[in-house]
């Protein structure tokens, strides 16, 4: 996590043109906006353009940011509309598209509640994908709820109300899945 | 499992490290650095709202000192003291909206859709509480005629507001449109109110007020198409 002061200061040198500072910045946020894309259900290669288109369109909008406002909440808007984007047109992509063979569904992953350091990305696929940006950007990139509301253009109300709804889900999904360990687990 | 569980698991997967491959970072980074000049960040959201509500605020004097200001001439000091200040408050919520629009990671203080939908309901409340004269006289003749010079007056307003807010990045380019419209069409129907001396209450409610949806849907059309297009 990166102190919104420090970064607030990277960037009002990267609109000076100080290279150092674009690097740190790159170096400092890439991880948690890659990890982003990924929650989304990204692949790791579709995160990876992501990222890189990403970075492009930030250094193309730099003199939007303005100095004083939460850095965070800008960078991922951003990120959230090339995401938003890319989906956008490979559905339009895959429309034009006639698919060759039936691929097969994935099959769920079931989360454990024993699982502590488990992948995020497996521990909120049930969600749905406004519910689970919420939650990443609550939980991974620390961001307040004002700050959430603000990346994702909505309201605290609104925040809250997903993260409610996610916080439910969760806890049906991780009950569930302690209840059936405990009953496979249990004596004979 | 109560949420302070949910809460630690979370934040264990969250904790877990992440690495993005260093080649990629470094090609980011060299992309970024081939064009590193300074810029100029953004003036202050109020100034950019100031500018575009003294847009709409000129454009609708100008239009109506063209035309005549024979609805301001005509209306009580009551009417004035209502219309105009809920006009010129509801400009400038849609002018802060736009600027919102524009800048990536701004706070919201309205939906764009609310601001329309609230914006129309607003206006016509006022009309409703100060017209009282339900008959009506070349309803649509006249009705088409104010529609269309209101429309006529936001379009100058739209252009201006694009060009004032060019150098912004909105992330969602339908609702920016729809906002800038509502601007628009605002500002039509302040030169509407300053010019048109037809004070019937379904004229005023129907035909005036409608100027700020159809300019809004007009301006969300276009924001579609163009971002359908790029």
């Amino acid at each position: 996590m990166h102190s919104e002061s420090d970064l607030e200061i990277l960037m009002a040198r990267y609109q000076q043109g100080d290279y150092a500072a674009a690097t740190a910045l790159i170096h400092q946020l890439s991880a948690q906006l890659h990890r982003f894309f990924l929650v989304q259900s990204a692949g790791r290669g579709d995160a990876d353009d992501l990222l890189q288109e990403t970075w492009l369109r930030i250094h193309e909008v730099r003199h939007t940011y303005r100095t004083g406002e939460p850095v965070l909440p800008w960078f991922y808007a951003i990120a959230r509309h090339i995401r938003v984007d890319h989906y956008r047109k490979s559905r339009r992509t895959a429309g034009r598209e006639q698919p060759l063979e039936e691929v097969p569904e994935p099959a769920a992953v079931q989360p454990s509640a024993s699982r502590s350091a488990g992948d995020l990305q497996e521990l909120l696929a049930p969600l749905p994908e406004s519910q689970r940006e919420v939650i990443e950007m609550l939980k991974v990139a620390g961001m307040s709820l004002e700050e959430v509301a603000r990346a994702t253009s909505s309201t605290v109300g609104s925040v809250k109300q997903k993260a409610h709804r996610a916080y439910a889900k969760l806890r049906e999904r991780l009950s569930s899945a302690g209840l059936s360990e405990g009953r496979a687990g249990g004596p004979a | 499992m109560k949420d302070r569980e949910i809460d630690a698991i979370l934040n264990q997967a969250a904790q877990a490290p992440h690495e993005v491959d260093p080649a990629l970072l470094a090609s980011i980074a060299n992309s970024v650095g081939r064009s590193l000049d300074p810029v100029r960040p953004l003036p202050p959201s109020w100034t950019l709202a100031g500018g575009l509500f003294l847009i709409g605020a000129a454009v609708a004097t100008a239009g109506a000192g063209r035309l005549g200001f024979y609805g301001i001439h005509k209306m009580s000091v009551l009417d004035r003291a209502l219309i105009f200040p809920a006009l010129g408050l509801l400009m400038w919520l849609a002018a802060t909206t736009c600027v919102a629009e524009m800048i990536a990671g701004s706070r919201r203080r309205v939906s764009p859709a609310i601001l329309v939908g609230a914006g129309s309901l607003a206006l016509v409340g006022v009309f409703a509480i100060l017209f009282r004269d339900y008959h009506t006289h070349s309803f649509v003749h006249q009705g088409v005629a104010c529609l269309t010079a209101g429309l006529l007056h936001a379009i100058p307003v739209a252009l201006a507001s694009w060009f004032l807010l060019r150098r912004g990045f909105a992330v969602n380019p339908v609702a920016a449109a729809l906002v800038a419209g509502t601007l628009a069409g605002l500002a039509g129907v302040t030169m509407l109110e300053l010019h048109c001396p037809n004070f019937e209450a379904p004229h005023v409610m129907l035909w005036h007020t409608a100027v700020v949806p159809v300019s809004g849907a007009a301006g969300a059309l276009l924001g579609w198409l163009r971002h359908r297009q790029g």
